[in-house]
């Protein structure tokens, strides 16, 4: 680890340990009261007066909502699918999904409900902008790229799982990257929001990774330093946290996109007491004809996050590796005796 | 007709969205492999990414063999209704599953039945593509 790498897990010890020491003070806006304040919720502030995000969140309910709009929602705005018809796509893919778990193996009755809840996800897809839902077209060197990885790949010489390192960054227990460290999951959808003055942290319950965000405008970090979850800066717009984040590795890059030109822009704005809204707007001209937007409610749940220690026991990927093996052999076997 | 929409729609959603979990069940697990053991826990460990039962199994010649069933994340378990009484070493509890496709014994838990009948879901996997899933 680099000096600089211990200096940032240090300060992050200090800033968590400060901002649980700090009782959370309900400070009411410091702003007087106008018109538009009384009709829109106001966000409490910390003590050193920072819009208060803090809590234990989770997007458990929007797992199955899907990133697009489905086609047969063509012509219409996804604020205007809700109440009972929302309603009924989301008890209607909870009732499918439940009844594909069940199967013959039968499930106990009310598994689901506490753990994975689908109908209360709030919307029909994800994308809020472009307003028809979609992401926009691929660039054509996107194309290239993504042709030009997968053939790569491809002319590797090497099968899915001849290493762990043929195996993904999620199953490896390494990262799920950005934005996908917060794409809803069956399980593992936790996150936990502390701040602390000049600093946000976010800890991510799955893979059980941490985000230390500083605030203070100090420029990225050099484009030659990329991490998988690349490196954070955060500002407040108003009320609302806006995160860049930029300098991303190759691997586990979201979508294909270009590491050293993609910009992921989060908005995480406090709507009502127990509701964090997190937007998320994917930038890279080198990938798509236009910057595009989705968004999604965090819902507060009862904390704290409980760790996730990945690499405590990923027995999962030893047994990947195995079954691997075992198909190798079988089909040199199967080999063998047709060439008989 | 309504009911007709709502019902294609929910397949729409299902197939667009796919369901994640912290591995694939298909490079682990045979689908083909259904397995039903009734088995003494020999214990159980309570490790991410995910927990494993021991259980032995009363072979026909009446030795045992150590299954490892490969189950949720503690978390998800802990909101499902697991504790750590739930599963006490001693107790004979029966759990289907699917075996590991390199024959080893392990196997992919999905439901566990304690010996007062109540059941406890442990899939850990999701989208698994085992034979019910993909109807």
């Amino acid at each position: 680890m680099s000096h600089r790498s211990l200096r940032l897990v240090t300060v992050a010890a200090a800033l968590w340990i400060t901002a649980t020491l700090v009782s959370p003070v309900s400070a009411q806006t410091r702003r007087s009261p106008t018109t538009a304040a009384v009709k829109k919720w106001t966000p409490p502030r910390t003590p050193w007066g920072d819009p208060d995000l803090q809590g234990s969140f989770s997007n458990t309910s929007e797992n199955g909502t899907p990133l697009e709009r489905p086609e047969i929602f063509e012509g219409r705005k996804l604020e205007d699918i809700k109440g009972e018809e929302l309603v009924a796509i989301k008890r209607e893919a909870q009732k499918r999904t439940v009844e594909n778990f069940q199967g013959p193996l039968h499930a106990p009755d009310g598994w689901w409900q506490p753990d994975l809840n689908m109908t209360k996800g709030s919307q029909a897809w994800l994308i809020v902008d472009p307003p028809n839902g979609k992401i926009p077209s691929l660039m054509p060197e996107a194309t290239q790229r993504a042709a030009a990885r997968a053939a790569a790949r491809r002319n590797s010489g090497r099968g899915p799982a001849d290493s762990w390192e043929d195996r993904s960054l999620y199953d490896r227990c390494i990262t799920r990257g950005l934005p996908g460290s917060m794409m809803p999951a069956i399980y593992g959808n936790s996150y936990q929001i502390l701040q602390a003055p000049g600093y946000v942290t976010i800890v991510y319950e799955m893979i059980h990774e941490i985000r230390v965000i500083p605030l203070d405008g100090r420029p990225h970090a050099a484009a030659s330093v990329r991490s998988y979850m690349g490196d954070a800066r955060g500002h407040w717009e108003g009320d609302t946290l806006v995160v860049e984040t930029t300098n991303f590795r190759d691997e586990g890059i979201y979508r294909n996109a270009n590491p050293a030109t993609l910009r992921v822009v989060e908005r995480f704005t406090r709507t009502v007491s127990d509701t964090v809204k997190w937007s998320v707007t994917i930038n890279d001209p080198a990938t798509w004809i236009a910057p595009w937007t989705f968004s999604m409610p965090l819902t507060k749940e009862e904390g704290p996050v409980l760790e996730y220690a990945c690499h405590e026991g990923n027995l999962g990927l030893m047994n990947i590796l195995s079954a691997a093996r075992a198909e190798d052999k079988a089909a040199e076997e199967a080999a063998k005796k047709n060439g008989k | 007709m309504r009911t007709i929409t709502i019902v294609l729609l929910g397949a729409l959603l299902l197939t667009a969205a796919p369901v994640w979990a912290h591995h694939a069940f298909a490079a682990e697990f045979d689908a083909n492999k259904q397995v039903t053991l009734k088995g003494t826990i020999a214990k159980m460990d309570w490790i991410n990414p995910h927990a494993w039962l021991h259980i032995d199994v009363k072979e026909a010649d009446g030795s045992l063999t150590r299954w490892m069933i490969e189950l949720g994340p503690p978390n998800s378990l802990l909101k499902r209704g697991w504790t750590k009484q739930s599963v006490p070493a001693g107790i004979e509890v029966t759990v289907v599953g699917y075996q590991s496709k390199d024959g080893a014994k392990r196997a992919n838990g999905r439901d566990i039945t304690l010996p007062n009948g109540k059941q406890l879901f442990a899939g850990s996997s999701g989208g698994t593509g085992a034979p019910y899933e993909t109807k």
